[in-house]
């Protein structure tokens, strides 16, 4: 066997978590192995600086010589993590994303004063000298779109709710709406970025593999975290979605969300291949193993023993998918409740149908992504589209998950990047108008373990564009889910280039109390 | 005369020789009655006066605190003194100068009970312990010396245990006005309030006793209670409330805008006016929400539900009981995790916290035998996620030593619901999925006798009442 240079160990393996020197030092060891490689080749990440931080002091510390993939979500599986920190609301996580930007003042943002305001210019006062986008920066004028749909009052609560969200409005008495969520940026990739990771730079891990690093898994047989794609009915403003979005950036890729197909398999390349039987496979996946464990040994690299858990996950997901999608069993009530779409794989009511599968299964957080809300023009004839899509869909989720106990320990999440501005884009007609991305303030909602439901938290000012009480910022919202889930936001900390990362970054972030339950 | 009274001894020894002495007593005299007088003198008028004397009474707080510190010390130093004579004479000095913060303090307080125009029965009573405390310790002063020469043994010890008893009463009275009278016994522990029957008023059943009247006795009454009377405004019984303030009436039934006291409370909370004014927290919107609608659908006193507004009875989640340390058992739960695929993960890093059972690993091949295996772990499982197992009526022979068990899930399992009952002694059982299995409303009924159990879900069951609706069980309590 070839020896690491830097390994001195003949007897053992040259594995940092054996060599006899404090934690600490087996932690840099790892940072400066993983440096070289990412200096050298293309590594990344310090998985195992990861392992000898979280193993580092704990009370079921296993023993075992071999520290394979096996060894390792056993590790966790075990729930030897020093997380969660205190006995969480919730141990799960639905997270709706409405790529693009929903228009909070046409779904959730009640402004009546508008309708006398159709046409006239926003007051300077209420812009306050803003950077607009390129967009409508050029534009002469600014005129008040009021929106297009009416709202009633819906529930005890007696919340406001656009004729747009009929199903929605059914729930709103178990929803935490907050009106005040408002972030940094003003375009896509940055605000999307932000909303996951914390930052507007790609390259940070995104909250599911934050989760998945520091709660661990509840099912060995999927992953920790997945992510569903919605299909898309309209072919004009969607906003691309890609993988960095669910990526863990410096954290393991075993930490990393595990996308569904909507088309297809639902996993590529997860059946076995014509011709090759089960056993073949294992075997193969076994020959693969140990060459990966040896490269390992020489070179020392975590992602190395990240691929290995990765094959072995892909190897216990070929039972665990098909059982996943396989709603053959799922009760008529199921499909009266999400309606015919959610026959469809792909459709975002399908999707929201397989999260709940997944709350089912033990899969700690999953992610469905919806585009398409990026309504920069044609609002009246987009929207309907839209919450077409997603309305029924989302109550159903909250309805099915209320009905069968999975609300009070699942934590829901709705939310896009940003929201979306009260003058108009382009033209303003009583027919139709377009909306501009908008930053100062967005309408999100929770739901679930963790947070007090049957309330609006924040309020906006008369036009939409300013929160004028209890802000929300990303940071806050992000601490927020996370506390939800037994994890205090200072405390999950990863070493990288010089700085304890955390999702909610080094600017101070708080729990919104007021949210909680 | 060489037999003389007990009377006339006393007044030979006690009463002032020198001349000096005698202009002493003189003097106290004067200042007493000075200080007696000065509730008449300095009238408690309840409207605010000059800013300088609020500014200056503000450091009442802060004064109060040097003479409760020194009188304290007083005995202490008087006592030991007896075997460290220097600590005697040290407390002749302490007295002096308590007698000299007392006056101090006591300038304060009246000045910052005229000037910020609070009046009301606590104030007045905190005003006349502190001038009987700074009367008292005057006295001491005087008295101190007779003690000290062993003429009169017994008159110092006697008037040093009274000041102090008016001290720790003046104190008490002081401190009720700052943090509400409440303060001491809110969270006295049950036992012990039953013994001193603090608040046992009859269970408030009007939406204005259960849910409006908590609010002002957690928010205002400290300012706004028989402690103070800001702005003549009292908020701790339903007359007082609609009786109003200076400024005019609190609340107008029928009309939230004319009422005051919700125009306040919604005010920006910068303004001058809002309230709960000092920096304190605003109310919360439900409960301006709440106040509203009382307001609006007539502010009943006896009304008991308002239209539009419904509360979820808050029955207080049952606290997380510790179980005991599992740590030791570390080894067996990994071995167990690789044998039958069965996991118990801790709920927190903290131990006591307990530990939940997963076997979704392994829920095929899960049954009633494996759950028997995990007794050993049993009173150290908090949850038990048996969904989709092979687990029968069975397993709640063994699930009933679960003994700190909170969560159950038995979804689609071939749980039928006969003997339920065995899961009885689960005192700390709060929830209990039987979701997607065959039990029917006469197994669960046994159920029924399970305080704690706040969650049961039977959705897609015989015993589900109307399939698809969400509280379809006979405890309609589901909600999360």
């Amino acid at each position: 066997m070839k020896q690491h240079p830097l390994c001195t160990d003949t007897e053992r393996e040259p594995d940092v978590m054996h060599l006899a020197v404090p934690a600490g030092l087996k932690q840099e060891w790892a940072a400066l192995q993983t440096r070289r490689h990412f200096l050298g080749r293309t590594g990344k990440v310090l998985g195992w600086a990861a392992m000898a931080s979280l193993l580092g002091d704990r009370a079921l510390r296993g023993d075992t010589a071999q520290q394979g993939a096996k060894g390792r979500s056993d590790a966790q599986a075990a729930g030897l993590l020093k997380l969660p920190y205190f006995a969480p609301k919730a141990k799960r996580a639905i997270y709706l994303f409405m790529s693009g930007g929903p228009p909070q003042i046409d779904l959730l943002d009640y402004k009546p004063n508008l309708a006398a305001l159709y046409d006239k210019d926003i007051p300077d006062s209420v812009r306050g000298g803003q950077q607009l986008t390129g967009m409508t920066a050029g534009q002469a004028r600014f005129p008040i779109a009021p929106s297009h749909w009416a709202f009633k009052r819906y529930g005890e609560t007696g919340t406001w709710v656009s004729d747009l969200l009929p199903n929605t409005a059914k729930i709103v008495d178990d929803l935490t709406i907050i009106k005040s969520t408002n972030t940094e940026a003003i375009n896509h990739e940055p605000a999307i970025m932000l909303m996951n990771t914390g930052n507007m730079n790609p390259g940070k891990p995104c909250m599911g593999a934050w989760l998945a690093y520091g709660l661990g898994s509840m099912n060995d047989n999927l992953p920790t975290f997945m992510v569903l794609q919605s299909k898309l009915n309209m072919k004009e403003d969607n906003q691309p979605v890609s993988s960095r979005l669910w990526s863990s950036g410096f954290l393991s890729s075993e930490y990393a969300g595990v996308g569904l197909r909507s088309q297809g398999d639902p996993v590529l390349f997860l059946s076995d291949p014509s011709g090759v039987s089960h056993e073949v496979r294992r075997k193969m996946l076994d020959a693969v193993n140990a060459i990966n464990r040896q490269t390992s040994e020489e070179l020392g690299d975590p992602e190395t023993h990240a691929r290995i858990a990765q094959y072995e996950m892909a190897y216990r997901m070929q039972t665990s998918v098909p059982e996943l999608t396989d709603l053959s069993k799922e009760p008529k009530s199921t499909w009266d409740l999400y309606g015919p779409d959610a026959k469809e794989p792909g459709t975002f009511a399908y999707n929201c149908l397989m999260a709940r599968r997944m709350a089912e299964r033990g899969v700690r957080f999953t992610q469905v992504y919806k585009r398409g809300w990026d309504v920069h023009g044609n609002v009246t004839g987009t929207l309907p589209i839209l919450c077409q899509e997603t309305d029924r869909a989302c109550y159903a989720l909250v309805t099915d998950l209320k009905q069968r106990g999975l609300l009070d320990d699942t934590l829901v999440i709705w939310a896009g990047e940003f929201g979306r501005t009260v003058y108009s884009q382009g033209g303003l007609t009583p027919e139709n108008y377009g909306r501009d991305h908008h930053p100062r303030c967005f309408t999100t909602w929770m739901t679930g373990g963790g947070v007090r439901t049957g309330i609006t938290f924040g309020e906006t000012d008369e036009y939409s564009y300013n929160v004028i009480k209890d802000p929300v910022t990303v940071r806050d919202f992000n601490a927020t889910i996370l506390h939800c889930l037994g994890i205090d936001h200072n405390k999950l900390t990863y070493k990288f280039q010089g700085l304890d990362q955390k999702l909610t970054g080094p600017t101070p972030a708080s729990v919104v109390q007021g949210l909680l339950a | 005369m060489i037999h003389r009274g007990g009377l006339a001894v006393f007044a030979d020894r006690a009463l002032p020789k020198s001349k000096s002495t005698r202009l002493a007593w003189i003097a106290a005299l004067a200042l007493s009655v000075a200080l007696v007088l000065l509730p008449w003198v300095v009238k408690l008028d309840g409207k605010p006066h000059a800013d300088w004397e609020q500014f200056l009474g503000r450091f009442h707080p802060l004064a109060v605190h040097l003479p409760i510190g020194l009188l304290v010390l007083l005995p202490i130093l008087e006592i030991v003194g007896k075997f460290r004579p220097a600590l005697r004479e040290a407390a002749g000095f302490v007295l002096g100068l308590s007698f000299a913060s007392c006056l101090f303090a006591l300038m304060l307080g009246v000045l910052l009970a005229y000037g910020s125009g609070e009046a009301g029965a606590g104030v007045t009573l905190h005003e006349s312990g502190g001038i009987a405390l700074t009367i008292g310790v005057l006295l001491c002063l005087l008295a101190r010396p007779w003690w000290s020469s062993g003429n009169v043994a017994y008159a110092y010890p006697v008037l040093l245990t009274c000041t102090l008893l008016a001290l720790a009463w003046t104190a008490h009275q002081g401190g009720s006005l700052t943090h509400g009278s409440n303060y001491l016994t809110q969270y006295m522990p049950a036992p012990l309030k039953r013994i001193t029957a603090f608040r046992t008023t009859p269970p408030a059943t009007s939406f204005y006793a259960k849910r409006i009247n908590p609010i002002f006795d957690a928010n205002c009454v400290g300012c706004h209670g028989a402690g103070k009377i800001q702005g003549g405004l009292r908020l701790d019984s339903y007359e007082s409330l609609m009786k109003g303030g200076q400024d005019g009436p609190a609340i107008v039934a029928g009309k939230p805008d004319k009422s005051l006291l919700l125009v306040r409370v919604t005010l920006p909370p910068s303004h001058k006016q809002f309230m709960p004014a000092e920096g304190k927290p605003p109310l919360k919107a439900e409960q301006i929400a709440w106040i509203k609608a009382w307001i609006e659908q007539g502010a009943s006193p006896t009304a008991a539900t308002l239209a539009g507004i419904s509360i979820r009875e808050d029955r207080p989640e049952l606290p997380l009981q510790p179980v005991g340390d599992y740590s030791a058992l570390g080894p067996e739960i990994r071995a167990m995790a690789q044998g039958q695929g069965a996991k118990l993960i801790p709920v927190s890093a903290k131990p006591e916290d307990g530990l939940v059972l997963y076997t979704v690993d392994a829920s095929a091949s899960f049954g009633d035998a494996q759950l028997a295996q995990l007794q050993k772990f049993a009173p150290y499982i908090v949850e038990a996620e048996l969904a989709r197992t092979a687990v029968t009526d069975a397993s709640f022979d063994t699930l009933k030593q679960f003994t700190h068990l909170r969560a159950l899930h038995l979804e689609e399992t071939q749980v039928t619901g006969a003997g339920l009952a065995k899961l009885a002694p689960l005192s700390q059982l709060t929830y209990l999925n039987l979701s997607g299995t065959k039990v029917t409303s006469a197994a669960i009924a046994p159920l029924s006798s399970m305080k704690n159990l706040r969650h049961l879900y039977l959705y897609n069951t015989p015993a589900q009442l109307a399939p698809g609706s969400v509280p379809a069980n006979p405890f309609a309590a589901t909600a999360p």
